[in-house]
């Protein structure tokens, strides 16, 4: 799909050589942000596996996640799943997050300051992944900058995504107290792994379902929109209408009452 | 309105030379009813330094507001607006018109309202009023005209013409309000009962594609569309699936309370209920995949996927209707046959 | 001379017209002057900022749902297949100079004019001025209420984006929920099945002709009511039942309504730039199977979304037909609220038996039962609005959207009531404190010692007082000073914007006309 839509546009871009500039510009500028960028998790889960790693994540597990998920990473009924399976993504992106460990148990895992380091993660997620295997995030370039790339991510995130993130991806409340998270905290690994392994609520899309390359481009869709500065003005949280009502109140008839005030006072 | 009240009891002189210009806008007045009972300058003496003072911030506001106007059409004209994904000078063209004009239009309406408060004389006005109804003898020659009209066609004693007269009219007035109902009118038949679904019809992607088993995980969910020419249009708006990879353990308890009539419906772990939900008709497409609820975000309806898809809390009343599935000799999901229920907000004439 | 001109043109236009003496009724004519008069003047010059900048939108505009590829300039939907209704918006947004903000300011004029229509409301309502002679123009008011939300939705829904599509498909399943017609309306407004091709261009007539020539006609009758009936005041000195006090229209109340029209449109101009509003290049094209969670309609619509989202599951069958509950808070409420709207004044005049005119108001305190009565109105619309958008409320603050649910349904109960009765009892409690000022008087801060050793504060009597030493005005229904400085007896408080200039109150109806002829026949010779 995506292949074919750019071969389609490519004349077009031929012609818009300053957009083409424009691209390669921006992805210039991503290539050095990612180079720079204060060390990433995503140097750190590149570096290959040792069993050294493995015993060492082991450790880790013994420590701080035996309690709920059990012997073995097997689960404990009512506390914690088994994890056997879950794959070194998933360990990054619970763990990473800060997500694991758990304050307590309840309905949903929240986003706080990671209790380990990189180097930690990278320990957890090899004992994890040589219980049971597992999905992984994948060494590539997770994000793009071509026009065709963010607009056919934009479709896929509305057909996928929206329902539960919002069309501003600023999250939404499900059912009893749960709710999908903002996406604005996320990084590209956090999105990617999300998607590959459904954590908490949210169902997997699996790489048969949304292939690498067009999570790829979802995850250029939201990051872009993420660091787009709205055309129209202050964004008020891209929530909609909500949000349009109340400083419709606050600030507009909240204004003009004080202006009736000194309007109709005395001189 | 005050007609008719123009009291010449005091003999005021339009044309007396000795008459100020004031006394006849007070006369002027008096004779619409208003009395002038105070007015006076707001500066008795003219020229002070108080009295320039607002001069000076009437002056300084207008100034503000041509400066503002004038940024206005500049920034209109000069400022780049076409849009740039990221942060660019583009994304302040709205806000910079918007704050210039706000500002201009402002800055005119508080000068002018401060020249209107604290410049023009002070003044309290007292305007009679004269409401109520008419004069009682106007009332009667009024009523006395109106009946010697109706009167005048005789239509009280000409039964005939005034029978006629229904005859023509009723059936003209249906005639002018017939095309504008008429042509809207459609039978909706069946429609709302059918969907794009048919037996063996392809479950596929937005974009087209066939879909298998193994394409996905347990706990994933996909939206999916018959495959036929248009299906993932809005031709179809009723027919958006949601496709849906039980895990094991869900699975057993969705099969085991699976409703008469749909206990083949699904293929293995995989249920197909439709997206559109039964109370108002939003994409019920928010799937909890631990708790096994579907959310609607628009009214906040659940339903339970382990339970033939019933509606758990909100205001939904009915459960999603499910469509049973079956595989292709190729592998891929097809529809068994179309919707045995109406898809989508419930009407009347569903039973 | 230009005077001599403009002498002239007056001769040319009444010598043809005989106009002079209407022009200077009108021009005499007596507005009273009161900060809540003017919450109406909002609602009109909204409507006026609504209608230039809706003629500009129709410029560029394109009602057609023929299915198009977006190749525009906002690059994130570059590619897409969407309706050409869709396309224009973007187009109007992105590649008209000057269009982003004037459809900004379309919508954010739309909010302000409905959110004015509520206020001026609530200021007619509370203050008794529907009361006879006025009740015609309280009928034309709702109307435009009605009018104004019909205008809002059939607006909100032509992007044909993906918010306002789903917007549409609920529309579509409200009428579908009528009894009996549901069906064959439905089909009948949408040309066939949801959403077909019909709906966008029938909603765009509606919304640029049949509606807005509605409105106009109404509003142009309210203000005509207006002027035949003459404004309400709020009762004082020397006002009465068969007066009016305050400005002449011209100069002074015309310069203060065109005035505050420029700083309502600097208002809407000010919003319409600095504050996003309805960005559909996020919601992208509407497609059936596309939704965002927090999907709302504008908020004059937020109650009836409120509505529904706490109408508990009940449907009711009957002989194989279906009311579906959806009737209920979608059709079947807003149709009781706006009928109790509408006959309210005919109501008050049955069950008080006060059929007389009524051109002074009373203070909501005043009426007590009136005003509890419009709190608890205000109460139930408040729990049903906030309802509306309880999922955002539910994320933002952490709330288990079903806690949200339940105190909706519980608070739509238990709300109204309470705000009858505490509203009803604020009402009694100000009348019983201005009974009190009138009779022991203005407490003045000085305290004194009797010679018996107790102390007690000294009050001001307000007028004459009898041998007790109370006063012997009459409650009157007038705003009563309670303060020394109202009084003139303190120095004027600090001027200022926020603060009200506090000076001693001036005599309305002053007598000594000898004197300020003296001052005014001197301004008239300068000239």
């Amino acid at each position: 799909m995506i292949s074919s839509t750019a071969a389609r546009m490519g004349g077009r871009f031929r012609r818009h050589s300053g957009l083409v500039v424009l691209a390669l510009a921006l992805g210039l500028l991503g290539t050095m942000y990612a180079a720079f960028a204060p060390a990433s998790r995503a140097d750190d889960a590149k570096t290959a596996t040792s069993a050294a790693d493995v015993r060492a994540g082991q450790q880790l597990f013994e420590g701080g996640c035996i309690s709920c998920h059990g012997r073995n990473a097997q689960g404990v009924p009512d506390r914690g799943p088994s994890l056997v399976g879950v794959g070194a993504a998933s360990v990054e992106f619970q763990v990473g997050s800060g997500r694991m460990p758990m304050a307590r148990n309840e309905a949903q895992a929240e986003r706080k300051p990671a209790l380990y380091d990189n180097g930690q993660i990278h320990q957890l997620a090899a004992y994890i992944e040589s219980i049971g295997g597992g999905p992984q995030i994948p060494s590539m370039t997770l994000r793009k900058t071509d026009a065709t790339t963010i607009a056919e991510g934009g479709r896929l995130f509305r057909l996928n995504c929206s329902s539960c993130h919002a069309f501003g991806a600023g999250g939404g409340a499900l059912s009893s107290g749960k709710y999908a998270p903002s996406l604005y905290p996320a990084t590209d690994r956090d999105i990617y792994a999300a998607m590959l392994t459904g954590p908490q609520n949210m169902p997997v899309f699996g790489d048969n379902q949304l292939t690498p390359q067009e999570k790829v481009a979802i995850i250029s869709y939201v990051q872009g929109q993420k660091g787009d500065q709205d055309p129209g003005g202050l964004g008020i949280g891209r929530t909609g209408p909500v949000s349009e009502g109340l400083v419709v109140f606050l600030v507009g008839i909240t204004g003009l009452l004080i202006a009736t005030l000194w309007i109709a006072g005395k001189s | 309105m005050s007609t008719g009240h123009h009291t010449p009891e005091t003999d005021f002189d339009v044309n007396d030379p000795q008459a100020t210009q004031f006394d006849l806008v007070r006369e002027g007045a008096r004779r619409d009813g208003v009395e002038i009972v105070h007015y006076a300058p707001r500066f008795p003496v003219p020229g002070t330094e108080a009295e320039r003072r607002i001069e000076r911030r009437i002056a300084s506001l207008l100034v503000l507001a041509g400066l503002a106007g004038l940024a206005f059409v500049v920034i209109y004209i000069a400022w780049p607006f076409h849009y740039q994904l990221g942060v660019n000078q583009g994304k302040w063209y709205t806000p910079l018109l918007g704050a210039t004009l706000g500002v201009a239009l402002f800055s005119i309406g508080a000068a002018v309202i401060i020249w209107g408060k604290r410049l023009m004389p002070e003044e309290i006005a007292v305007q009679d009023r004269h409401d109520g109804a008419s004069p009682d003898d106007e009332r009667k020659l009024t009523a006395a005209t109106l009946l010697s009209a109706y009167e005048e066609t005789g239509l009280r004693r000409r039964p005939l013409l005034k029978g006629a007269l229904g005859l023509a009219a009723a059936p003209l007035g249906v005639a002018i309000g017939a095309p504008f109902i008429g042509s809207m009118i459609k039978d909706p038949g069946r429609e709302l009962f059918k969907t794009g679904w048919g037996v063996g019809t392809h479950l596929v992607r937005h974009d087209g594609t066939k879909i298998r088993p193994s394409d996905m995980k347990p706990g994933a969910v996909e939206t999916v569309f018959p495959g036929i020419p248009g299906g993932a249009t809005n031709v179809h708006a009723d027919s958006p699936t949601l496709l849906i990879h039980l895990r094991e353990d869900d699975a057993k308890k969705a099969i085991a309370k699976a409703r008469t009539g749909y206990e083949n419906a699904h293929v293995g772990n995989f249920f197909a209920y439709s997206k559109i939900c039964t109370h108002a008709g939003c994409p019920a497409s928010l799937y909890e995949q631990q708790t096994n609820r579907l959310l609607c975000p628009c009214h906040q309806s659940q339903f339970d996927v382990l339970d033939g898809c019933r509606p758990v809390f909100g205001p939904a009343t009915r459960s999603l209707p499910q469509l049973a599935i079956a595989l292709d000799a190729d592998g891929y999901f097809v529809s068994q046959h179309d919707y045995t229920k109406a898809v989508g907000p419930a009407f009347w004439e569903r039973p | 001379m230009p005077k001599l001109d403009t002498a002239k043109a007056a001769s040319w236009t009444d010598d043809r017209l005989a106009v002079a003496s209407p022009v200077r009724r009108l021009m005499n004519k007596v507005f009273p002057d009161h900060w809540s008069f003017l919450l109406g003047e909002i609602a009109l010059y909204s409507f006026v900022v609504l209608l230039l900048s809706g003629v500009f939108l129709t410029l560029f505009f394109d009602p057609s749902m023929q299915e198009v590829v977006y190749h525009g300039s906002y690059t994130p939907l570059y590619g897409m297949p969407m309706s050409r209704a869709f396309e224009s918006s973007l187009q109007l947004s992105f590649d008209v100079r000057g269009g982003l903000i004037m459809r900004q300011i379309h919508h954010w004029a739309a909010l302000l004019f409905m959110a004015s229509i509520l206020v001026h409301m609530f200021r007619v309502f509370f203050t008794g001025a529907f009361r006879r002679p006025r009740e015609l123009n309280w009928l034309i008011g709702i109307t435009l209420l009605i009018l104004g939300i019909a205008e809002g939705f059939a607006g909100y829904s032509l992007p044909d984006d993906a918010l306002s599509g789903t917007g549409l498909r609920i529309m579509h399943a409200i009428v579908l929920s009528i009894p009996v017609i549901g069906s064959w309306t439905a089909f009948a407004i949408f040309g066939g099945e949801f959403p077909g091709t019909a709906i966008v261009p029938r909603l765009y007539i509606a919304h640029v002709l049949l509606v807005p020539g509605l409105l106009l006609a109404l509003i142009a009758a309210h203000m005509g009511l207006l002027v035949k009936q003459k404004h309400t005041q709020f009762p004082g000195p020397g006002r009465t039942e068969d007066n009016v006090v305050g400005h002449r229209m011209v100069p002074g109340f015309a310069a203060k309504a065109g005035g505050f029209f420029m700083i309502v449109f600097g208002m809407i101009a000010a919003l319409g730039g600095i504050f996003q509003i309805n960005p559909v290049w996020l919601f992208g094209p509407y497609e059936a199977a596309v939704v965002s969670a927090g999907s709302q309609p504008d908020w004059y619509v937020g109650f009836l979304d409120g509505s529904t989202r706490l109408m508990p599951p009940w449907e009711t069958r009957l002989f194989g037909h279906t009311i579906p509950s959806l009737f209920w808070p979608t059709v079947f409420l807003p149709g009781i609220v706006f009928t109790l709207a509408i006959i309210y004044p005919f109501l008050e005049q049955r069950y008080t038996g006060d059929r007389r005119h009524h051109n002074l108001l009373e203070r909501p305190r005043d009426n007590p039962t009136r005003t509890a009565l419009g709190a608890m109105a205000i109460g139930f619309y408040t729990v049903l609005f906030i309802s509306g958008g309880n999922d955002i409320i539910a994320q933002k603050f952490d709330i288990s959207l079903n806690a949200m649910t339940w105190a909706g349904r519980i608070g739509v109960l238990v709300v109204p009531p309470l705000a009858y009765y505490f509203a009803h009892r604020i009402c009694l409690g100000l009348q019983q404190n201005d009974r009190e000022v009138l009779a022991h008087g203005v407490e003045t801060g000085i305290i004194r010692r009797l010679p018996s050793g107790a102390f007690i504060e000294v009050h001001q009597p307000l007028g004459p007082t009898d041998d007790h030493g109370h006063g012997q005005l009459e409650y009157a229904g007038w705003a009563v000073p309670k303060k020394m400085n109202r009084l003139g007896a303190l120095g004027a408080s600090v001027k200022g914007f926020f603060v009200p200039v506090e000076q001693p109150p001036e005599a309305p109806v002053s007598p000594a006309p000898a004197e300020r002829k003296e001052l005014t026949g001197a301004r008239g010779d300068e000239k």
